[in-house]
């Protein structure tokens, strides 16, 4: 799991099946200063994060497969939206 | 799942036989330096990935890397670590910093 903030939207018509009305946003993977890491990734979304928000994301399959189908190639789900993040340094 | 722009495809004289009959594409992904210019896409390295969808040159596509690639061809087995999952018709895209804000129609 890792955390990202959510900086845009995606929309798609032609698309895998298993795909059809999930709610797809991208996310900006974060190191631990907030600065962004890697490219922007596209996230499946159920929970309604909106754009800013950071979130957590799963890299496990296990629960989209469930919702959706064995077959769905999706995989980076939002998992949590963030409320406050303590690390050294935070009073 | 990386958003990547499609450049070409691939066509094998010879083929494991799993992977007969997947049309494979060359995708090029878009690092977030390019998608916030808003400029032209791409800038990654190219990878092929297997294509359902019959994505064109300059398509934007939706791509995943690795074992759920092959998700798709369940419960079959097939070599694939990337496939093209969808296939972009509008990318709105507000990274912090105002200058960096587009809103972009996949080209078709």
């Amino acid at each position: 799991m890792f955390l990202a903030r959510i900086d845009g939207t995606v929309t798609s018509t032609v698309k895998h099946e298993t795909l059809a009305g999930l709610r797809l946003l991208i996310g900006q993977r974060l190191e631990t200063d907030g600065s962004p890491s890697g490219d922007p990734l596209v996230l499946v979304d159920t929970m309604g994060a909106r754009q800013g928000s950071t979130v957590l994301v799963t890299t496990d399959n296990e629960p989209l497969r469930k919702a959706v189908g064995n077959t769905t190639p999706a995989r980076l789900l939002v998992a949590g939206i963030v409320d406050q993040i303590y690390k050294e340094g935070t009073p | 799942m990386r958003l990547g722009v499609v450049r070409g495809s691939v066509v094998l004289s010879l083929a494991v036989p799993e992977l007969h009959g997947i049309r494979l594409a060359i995708v090029e992904p878009i690092t977030r330096e390019r998608l916030a210019s808003g400029g032209n896409l791409g800038g990654g390295k190219p990878i092929v990935a297997a294509d359902k969808l019959g994505s064109g040159v300059g398509h934007v596509v939706g791509f995943v890397e690795g074992r759920t690639a092959a998700s798709p061809f369940w419960p079959g087995k097939v070599p694939v670590d990337a496939y093209c999952a969808l296939i972009v018709e509008n990318i709105d895209y507000h990274p912090p910093g105002a200058a960096n804000s587009s809103v972009r129609k996949a080209s078709s």
